[in-house]
């Protein structure tokens, strides 16, 4: 009885063979197209492997290809294709010898700090308003932000650039000469200004989240408006904060245009790290190596914050996009 | 501890009138209840207590002081939340010393006085935890705790039980009412159940449509409401209703007829629409009155549905051939249907011809055109009736 059983079962299993052996005669092209149509996700993953080595490619080659050109000695740039021509970790300190690039990455610092926790503030009131409260005129002012945020830098360039260098007399004891201009305010300003829209948009979607009861209790027990807003609703929406801290954070670390163009390019008048990187260039030299170098010491920084605060940004971002 | 005085209250959202000219007090140490169905404007009236919403015409004082336009944490007031509002970012002993820290209370106090509120509703050991890591009931104990710690003038409760299950909301029912005794406390407390606002408040405030109907001791409201609207909320199952015209012989509704003296009815005269009320339980089988002191005609009724409750029984009653036995038709809306409350043994089956009578004292008469209440009890307005109840006629 077994073994009836299982010459039936062994049979069965040739004949199951047969047809695999008849799928072997097509070519391996055909093959492959057969196995796709019946098991679509192997053709997702690998697309999805494509795209993603693609872009990690085209994000992180560059990287690569900078540390590359920090690495080889100054003087022999040719030849670079996947490994540096020579070998010069020197570079990485020779950046600070030559220039004081650490002054400029302070300079940095500071503007996007200071950016950062003006856009904060500000955002936190505009997104408390926008988000919590009904007022007469809500939506057409929250397309005004929406429409100022698209106007290009350049438009406000003249202008601004022109009110920063006119003498204030109330300035002049924090600024000396009473210009904004070589001050940090000269990119302070325009830079929250314009980082500002996203920073109310993402902070309004979370504001508008926190339950009106709670807000309610806080002032009940003993808070302003704007007490419970910083104790209540700010730590509630801590996700939403952090997320539109580090846009902007490295948004106006990274901003070039008036970063450029608001001081003389000086560390000890404010100049940012773009400057500094720029300061490699003389007249009849390049240090590229350098230039390379600084660029990579400039990037740690955000790279450090970004993969700290990646979690909080990612669920920041999708909690705003998966409210309506 | 202190008065809370509502001079002619108003609030309107846009065109929409929410709270229309309320005017109240609440004496010290006393416990008032807003209650009213959805959307009448009772906890828009508790917010203006509170300052959370400021009222578009009118005043506020609480104790001495006109707080109209003081601040909520200003006004002395403590909240408690229908949906609790604990903080969750806070553990149990931060959501409770919120208040006190904001007043930048000594630690040493804080604690002392936490640990004292926390006693009260029974919270000791668990200061330490957060609000998500509770049940429902201890959040709310919580958030009790919040609004006792700082020793208010006043308490506002909004429907602070009704995101609680049934049985869990007996007990804290009878929480608040110790927890009030022990504090001497003036509360405000909105519901729109009515077995709270019965149970635990030495006033009732009715409300409809933003306008306070009336302000009584529970048992007023019951016994002695001023209008159809009151009579009509206040009882469970509600008052019986039934259009009808004054005439000489007495209140003829379409199916039975009250004898009685139409001139001696205030405010009315023979010609005018009047509504008779009668709650469930005056309502009687006429071989059992012979305790009433003053029945009614007999009236003949067919029993439509049974509803044994318990503890009581509900009959529900068809006057009329005419009536049919849809149940959407609501005994205290429809002249042609009654409800009746009985004790449960008693044999009535249902499709079975009745006789009734209703006990005159407890007749209510209201003026259909403004619904406004006429006169409780009907007793002494028999003189004209004759044959069904001699010995008043008598008399």
């Amino acid at each position: 009885m077994t073994d009836t059983q299982s010459r039936t079962e062994t049979d069965d299993t040739a004949v199951f063979d047969d047809a695999q052996n008849a799928e072997l005669d097509r070519g391996p092209f055909q093959q492959w197209a057969a196995d796709s149509i019946e098991n679509p996700e192997r053709v997702y993953r690998a697309m999805f492997y494509v795209a993603a080595i693609f872009f990690l490619f085209t994000t992180l080659f560059p990287f690569y290809w900078l540390l590359m050109v920090a690495l080889t000695p100054e003087g022999q740039l040719q030849d670079i294709v996947f490994t540096p021509n020579g070998f010069n970790p020197g570079a990485f300190v020779e950046v600070f010898q030559t220039i004081p690039f650490h002054w400029y990455m302070f300079n940095s610092f500071v503007i996007a700090l200071a950016s950062t926790v003006l856009v904060l503030i500000i955002g936190s009131l505009a997104g408390y308003a926008f988000g919590r409260l009904e007022f007469p005129g809500k939506v057409p002012l929250m397309l005004l932000v929406l429409v100022i945020s698209f106007f290009p830098p350049a438009a406000f360039f003249i202008p601004l650039n022109d009110l920063f260098n006119t003498s204030f007399f109330l300035l002049e004891p924090i600024t000396g000469d009473g210009t904004l201009y070589n001050t940090p305010g000269a990119m302070v300003l325009p830079l929250s200004a314009i980082f500002m829209p996203l920073a109310i948009f993402i902070l309004t979607t979370f504001y508008a989240q926190i339950p009106d009861g709670l807000e309610d209790a806080a002032r009940v027990e003993g808070t302003t408006r704007l007490g419970a807003l910083f104790r209540v609703i700010i730590p509630l929406s801590a996700p939403g904060v952090a997320t539109a801290g580090v846009l902007t954070f490295i948004a106006v670390y990274n901003e070039f245009f008036f970063s450029f163009l608001m001081t003389d390019g000086q560390p000890e008048n404010w100049a940012p790290i773009l400057e500094g990187i720029l300061a490699y260039q003389g007249q009849y030299e390049v240090l590229y190596h350098l230039m390379a170098a600084a660029s990579i010491i400039g990037v740690i920084p955000v790279a450090i914050l970004v993969v700290i605060a990646q979690e909080k940004i990612v669920s920041g971002l999708t909690a705003g996009a998966l409210k309506e | 501890m202190a008065r809370v005085r509502l001079e002619n209250i108003t609030k309107r959202y846009g065109e929409e009138t929410a709270v229309d000219g309320i005017s109240l007090e609440v004496e010290d140490g006393e416990f008032v209840t807003f209650v009213g169905p959805s959307g009448c404007g009772k906890s828009t009236t508790m917010e203006t207590v509170a300052g959370l919403t400021r009222p578009t015409e009118g005043r506020v004082y609480i104790g001495d002081d006109d707080v109209t336009d003081l601040a909520p944490k200003d006004r002395g007031v403590a909240m408690v939340f229908q949906n609790i509002a604990l903080f969750p970012h806070m553990d149990v002993y931060e959501n409770i010393s919120f208040g006190l820290r904001l007043r930048k209370y000594d630690d040493e106090e804080v604690r002392r006085r936490v640990e004292q509120a926390a006693d009260i509703v029974q919270l000791e050991d668990m200061l330490e935890r957060m609000p998500a890591e509770m049940s429902g009931g201890q959040q709310q104990r919580v958030g009790i705790a919040r609004a006792i710690v700082r020793n208010p003038d006043v308490f506002l409760m909004d429907e602070p039980l009704a995101n609680l299950d049934a049985k869990l909301r007996v007990h804290m029912r009878t929480e608040l009412q110790r927890l009030h005794r022990e504090l001497d406390a003036t509360v405000i407390y909105v519901t729109h159940d009515q077995a709270e606002a019965m149970t635990m408040s030495n006033r009732i405030a009715v409300l409809n449509d933003g306008t306070l109907q009336q302000i009584a001791p529970p048992l007023v409201c019951y016994n002695e409401p001023t209008n159809l609207f009151v009579a009509g909320f206040i009882g469970s199952p509600s008052m019986n209703f039934a259009d009808g015209t004054l005439t000489e012989d007495g209140l003829e509704t379409n199916n039975f007829t009250v004898a009685l003296d139409a001139t001696q009815v205030p405010g009315v005269t023979v010609g005018d629409d009047v509504t008779l009320g009668i709650r469930p339980e005056d309502v009687y089988l006429t071989r059992d009155a012979d305790s009433l002191a003053a029945p009614t005609a007999t009236i003949t009724a067919r029993s439509d549905v049974l509803e044994p409750m318990g503890d009581e029984m509900f009959v529900y009653l068809l006057l009329s051939e005419r009536a049919d036995s849809s149940m959407e038709q609501d005994p205290s809306t429809s002249s042609d249907q009654l409800l009746m409350s009985v004790s449960p043994d008693t044999a009535i089956e249902a499709g079975q011809e009745l006789e009734l009578v209703l006990d005159r004292s407890k007749i209510h008469l209201f003026e259909t055109e403004t619904s406004d209440a006429l006169v409780h009890g009907v007793t002494d307005l028999s003189q004209r009736e004759s044959g069904t109840t001699p010995t008043e006629a008598d008399s």
